[in-house]
């Protein structure tokens, strides 16, 4: 009798504590289970689309790109662009219950920075010298040098509890932030199941009572599931299934333009994508319209270094002269390079996303007519993922992923050394522009180092880029209040509701 | 039959032995490496770090250190760990095998169902119509892959009965209902080939054993079709259908690998999918094992089920 | 070659098997001579064309490509023919001669022999064959050879059980006595009485072997594109067969037709050759 009275009394305290009704649970398609949790560590996406609605940083960013504030509420920048003072939400509390305060902040900071913990987003953090706790809602950043893309690469530093960590190790099988959701229960490759955070600090958010990630690997299956109502959501779509759900009654797709881009990418250290001349004759010889056409059947558009949507920084692909095709220019090139009658070479690539291998295959028909004779190798993921790392291939196939500052799409993969450099490529007069462009402050002339790096770089470096698709997500007409994010992030799932 | 028994169970033995060496042997020629595939696409991580997660899990010893350490673990009862999830590999193929297992057995059972009658049929009316719609339905349902075929029901049903809860899985113990409804697709694509199989042998023998001597004499005693086909025939025409089940559960097995693909099952296909591209070794390992275990066994109770049915068998 | 001569009489006999026959050397005729039936590259992609269905100018439709898809099926038996026949030869040669081998020199190298074979036959066949590919890599010719690796014990098995009853005959036995060499005895007496179970089981493993592609190639392991192949043309055209369901069709009936042809000659030819094995499916 007793424990039906405590168990009331818990259910009318929770009743009260909620001042709007939360319910509902949205059954979500995804394509792999997360492997692993913890947002320092992990790199899949399919373990970031749950981390991000269980952990929060300082700021975050909208479906329009913006930086908003988030964990912090407001922000000043000393005059010299050196130091950042960040004002705390106060209250916020982890989904242990306890307060999240600035040490949490630098305790998370310094947890990237260690290089025991072998965190992803170290590099994003190298220009930061320290993070001190000014106040007990107060963190203050203090760079090296000016940093101008800051402020973005600051979304990917997650608040997490100190003595969680220390209790378990790391945080990839637990989870305890301060967002939106909480971590219910995960059965391997079935499900991972999120239940609201009632004392999420957004009014009226999440009105979701809980979320279950269900794993269906099959495209054809997820499509079938929306179709009959099993599953309400699924965050991306490939363009062909698009396409057929967009004829279903009860279904609603939504398209963005996505931040990541498919590229050939072509390893400088080996002949003959050493000479300017081949990478350009390659460019000549790549169709991109054509492989709009047959990969995304018409959903994509063809791209430079930086994504279309980043509006204020892309330079229109006509500014690029190697994307208009021509066989007779991409023949000349390679003949001044000395390969007259073409080469051979191996395009390795993966079957894990179809828009990928797809393009591999028409991006071999395409080289074929300028006598180029590539053999496609289509690998398993693992496997190419490590032929990726240690610069084992000739040319590549692959799908980038993107950023809201061009210093995340250019920097890594461009300046000699960088940690995605893979191509191995090595240009004095690239490395000091991309020095240039995070270090100078000022918008307008950011846009003109960026501009010039752009052409610079379309055409002879490193990576043939070849498209941005567009993001597909098909819900539910049922499904109210969710907003696509080119980031392919799932923030909106906090405004998401059910009838 | 004692000496028998003890001679199979010995050599028995010998095969799981073999197994676990050529398992072992395999696993760690599979291009790619756990450590390397477990960081990702991460680049910044530096060399310590990987030596030391190497370590962590035992990588950096001798390949025959390892595989000792993995085999008197195994006799102990531990399977080891997987590498990934950091859970015992034991406790992962349980928590999986129920689904496998059901589908399994179900898909036998219908199969067995079916191809009874069907075989029955066939033979008796040798020649005619009939006999040869069931012979070519029969390579036809050998025919299809089963991939094909699940994917192809799913999109039928998804069309057609929207309100058919036919993707993923849920226990048997919290929802019969929900768990047969989902169940009843992937045991239909996966049964088809077992059924063709089994109602083309089931039709050759009871062909073979109508047409023997002892079947005449029956019939010259004046016995009616009737019992003469069941009591007598049909018994003596199922052994090679039972002598068979043993091998066709492992092509059946082959069907629930892919099906569960197909209809988001988490069993058993999953998990080694998963942990082949993860180059999950001691979860491999783990499953291969149990999996050849088992197959092993089934088809040691057969072959003595078969010698206890039929005693002239002799034992080689 | 008058036992062939007989053979092909009876067979006129048995219509099924004829029909098998006919089927067989129509499959095996388009994958022997597939680049001469047809002009049109199988590689070659029209974007513009794509999805489409039976035309003239395409008579079986186009893919997601625009490719055709009858130059892509004649040229798709080539690669499932020639996986199919490079994996039985391969696991016929080397089963045979392993059950031969067993039961010629009996003993512990008989029982060493079968125990290894068990080994192999003890893995259920797809996951020897993932395991297999996964250790060589993907592609056509991996494919054969982890095929033929599953398909070895069947034939070792295949071949041993025959081969000791025909080794316990009385004027084999004498044979051995007067000191008949051993390849002799096992090339003239042994394999003529063993060949037939294996030729049944050659055509019949043919037929699977073309589905075990298939299934590796859904899995992503077997035939890598562009390479045609029909196992990777029915797994690639699953998702589009709300868009244009031709291309999936036509493949499936194209696997159908030669698993058919195979099949029905392997019942024929099991019916004509050896009575006795009659009810012995393996």
């Amino acid at each position: 009798m007793r424990t039906r009275i405590g168990l009331a009394l818990v259910t009318l305290v929770a009743a009260f504590s909620l001042a709007y009704a939360q319910k509902g649970t949205l059954e979500v398609a995804v394509d792999q289970a997360p492997v692993g949790l913890d947002p320092d560590i992990v790199t899949a996406f399919s373990s970031f689309a749950v981390v991000n609605e269980i952990y929060e940083g300082l700021v975050g960013v909208n479906a329009q790109l913006q930086i908003e504030p988030a964990l912090a509420t407001s922000w000043t920048v000393s005059p010299d662009g050196l130091s950042y003072t960040f004002e705390l939400r106060q209250g916020v509390k982890f989904h242990n219950g306890r307060e999240m305060t600035s040490a949490d902040v630098v305790y998370s900071f310094d947890r990237i920075m260690d290089p025991k913990t072998g965190s992803p987003q170290a590099s994003r953090f190298n220009e930061v010298a320290k993070a001190e706790a000014t106040g007990p809602y107060q963190v203050t950043f203090t760079l090296k040098e000016p940093f101008a893309p800051f402020l973005s690469n600051l979304t990917n530093l997650f608040v997490v509890p100190k003595e969680v960590v220390e209790a378990n190790g790391d945080l990839q099988k637990v989870a305890v932030g301060t967002g939106p959701f909480e971590l219910d229960q995960v059965v391997p490759d079935t499900y991972v199941l999120l239940k609201a955070n009632p004392d999420y600090y957004r009014p009226g958010e999440p009105k979701l009572a809980a979320i279950k990630f269900n794993v269906v690997p099959e495209a054809s299956t997820r499509a079938a599931g929306l179709r009959t109502g099993t599953y309400q959501l699924l965050p991306t779509v490939d363009p062909v299934t698009a396409e057929t759900l967009k004829k279903t009654s009860g279904v609603t797709v939504l398209g963005t333009q996505d931040l990541a881009y498919s590229l050939l990418g072509l390893n400088t250290s080996r002949k003959p994508f050493d000479d300017p001349r081949v990478r350009e004759a390659i460019n000549y010889a790549v169709d991109r319209s054509e492989i709009v056409q047959a990969v995304y059947l018409g959903n994509a558009v063809p791209g430079g270094p930086i994504s279309p949507a980043l509006k204020d920084w892309a330079v229109p692909t006509s500014d690029f002269p190697c994307y208009t095709p021509s066989v007779a220019k991409a023949k000349q090139l390679l003949a001044d390079a000395g390969y007259p009658n073409g080469f051979s070479t191996t395009i390795i690539t993966f079957g894990t996303i179809k828009e990928v291998a797809d393009t591999a295959q028409v991006l071999q028909a395409q080289l074929a007519r300028v006598g180029i004779d590539a053999k496609v190798d289509v690998e398993e993921f693992g496997k190419f993922v490590q032929d990726w790392k240690n610069s084992n291939f000739d040319m590549f196939v692959s799908l980038n992923g993107g950023s809201v500052d061009p210093d995340g799409y250019l920097y890594r993969t461009f300046i000699t050394g960088g940690s995605t450099n893979v191509f191995k490529f090595s240009d004095p007069s690239v490395d000091q522009l991309l020095k240039q462009g995070r270090t100078t402050p000022d918008t307008a002339q950011r846009q003109a180092i960026y501009d010039n790096l752009q052409k610079q770089l379309a055409c002879t470096g490193p990576i043939v880029h070849i498209a941005y698709g567009t993001l597909f997500t098909a819900l539910r007409d049922n499904v109210q209040g969710f907003q696509q994010m080119p980031t392919r992030g799932l923030t909106y799932l906090r405004e998401t509701s059910l009838p | 039959m004692i000496g028998y028994v003890a001679r199979r169970l010995v050599d028995l033995v010998f095969v799981l032995l073999g197994v676990s060496v050529l398992v072992f042997l395999m696993v760690r020629f599979i291009p790619g490496d756990a450590v390397e595939i477990m960081l990702g696409a991460n680049t910044d991580i530096t060399p310590d770090r990987v030596a030391a997660l190497r370590h962590g899990l035992g990588l950096d010893l001798p390949i025959h250190v390892q595989y000792w350490n993995w085999l008197t673990g195994v006799l102990h009862g531990d399977l080891g760990t997987s590498i990934w999830t950091g859970r015992p590999v034991a406790d992962e193929i349980l928590a999986r095998a129920p689904a496998t297992l059901e589908i399994t057995l179900l898909a036998l059972a219908l199969a067995l169902v079916l191809a009874l009658p069907l075989g029955v049929v066939s033979a008796r009316a040798r020649g005619s119509a009939g006999d040869l719609v069931v012979r070519l339905l029969s390579i036809v349902g050998l025919t299809l892959p089963t991939f094909w075929v699940g994917v192809l029901m799913l999109l039928v049903f998804s069309l057609y009965l929207p309100g058919w809860p036919a993707i993923g899985y849920v226990p048997f113990a919290t929802q019969p209902l929900g768990n047969l409804a989902r169940m009843a697709l992937p045991v239909v694509a996966v049964s088809l080939p077992m059924i063709a199989g089994l109602t083309r042998i089931l039709r050759s023998s009871l062909l073979e054993v109508l047409g023997s001597d002892y079947v005449r004499t029956a019939r010259s005693k004046g016995l009616a079709e009737r019992p003469v086909l069941y009591k007598h025939a049909l018994r003596n025409a199922l052994i090679p259908v039972v002598t068979v089940i043993g091998v066709q559960l492992g092509y059946l097995l082959s069907g629930v690998v892919v099906i569960e693909q197909v209809f988001a099952i988490p069993g058993i296909g999953r998990l080694i999918i998963g942990a082949i591209n993860q180059r999950n070794y001691p979860l491999i390992q783990g499953i291969v094992l149990v999996i050849t275990a088992v197959f092993v066994v089934v088809n040691l109770l057969v072959d003595l089920a078969y010698a206890w049915i039929d005693p002239r068998v002799e034992y080689e | 070659m008058a036992n062939v001569g007989r053979f092909f009489v009876r067979l006129r006999h048995n219509r099924v098997g004829l029909l098998g026959f006919v089927l067989a050397t129509l499959v095996l005729g388009a994958a022997l001579l597939g680049p001469w039936l047809t002009q049109v590259d199988p590689l070659r992609q029209n974007v513009l064309a794509r999805f489409q269905g039976p035309s003239l100018g395409h008579l079986l439709g186009t893919d997601n490509f625009g490719r055709d898809t009858l130059a892509r099926i004649l040229y798709g038996y080539r690669t499932s023919i020639a996986v199919s026949f490079g994996a039985v030869a391969l696991s016929t040669l080397l089963g045979s001669t392993i059950g031969l081998l067993a039961a010629y020199l009996g003993g512990w190298i008989d029982r060493l022999l079968m125990r290894l074979m068990d080994v192999l036959l003890a893995f259920p066949i797809i996951l020897l064959a993932i395991a297999v590919l996964a250790v060589l890599g993907p592609g056509g010719t991996n494919t054969a050879l982890a095929i033929g690796v599953v398909y070895t014990p069947i034939f070792a098995r295949l071949a041993r059980g025959p081969a000791l009853t025909v080794l316990s005959w009385d004027y084999v036995a004498a044979a051995r006595a007067v000191g008949a060499s051993g390849g002799r005895i096992v090339l003239r007496h042994v394999l003529p009485n063993i060949l037939a179970p294996i030729l049944v089981q050659t055509t019949l493993s043919l037929s699977t072997a073309i589905l075990v592609e298939a299934s590796l190639s859904f899995l992503g392991l077997g035939t890598q594109p562009p390479t045609p192949s029909l196992g990777l043309m029915l797994s690639q055209s699953r998702d589009y067969m709300l868009i244009s369901p031709w291309v999936s069709i036509f493949s499936g009936l194209a696997i159908l037709l030669a698993s058919l042809g195979f099949n029905l000659f392997g019942d024929g030819m099991r019916d004509l050759l050896d009575p006795t094995l009659r009810g012995r499916d393996v």
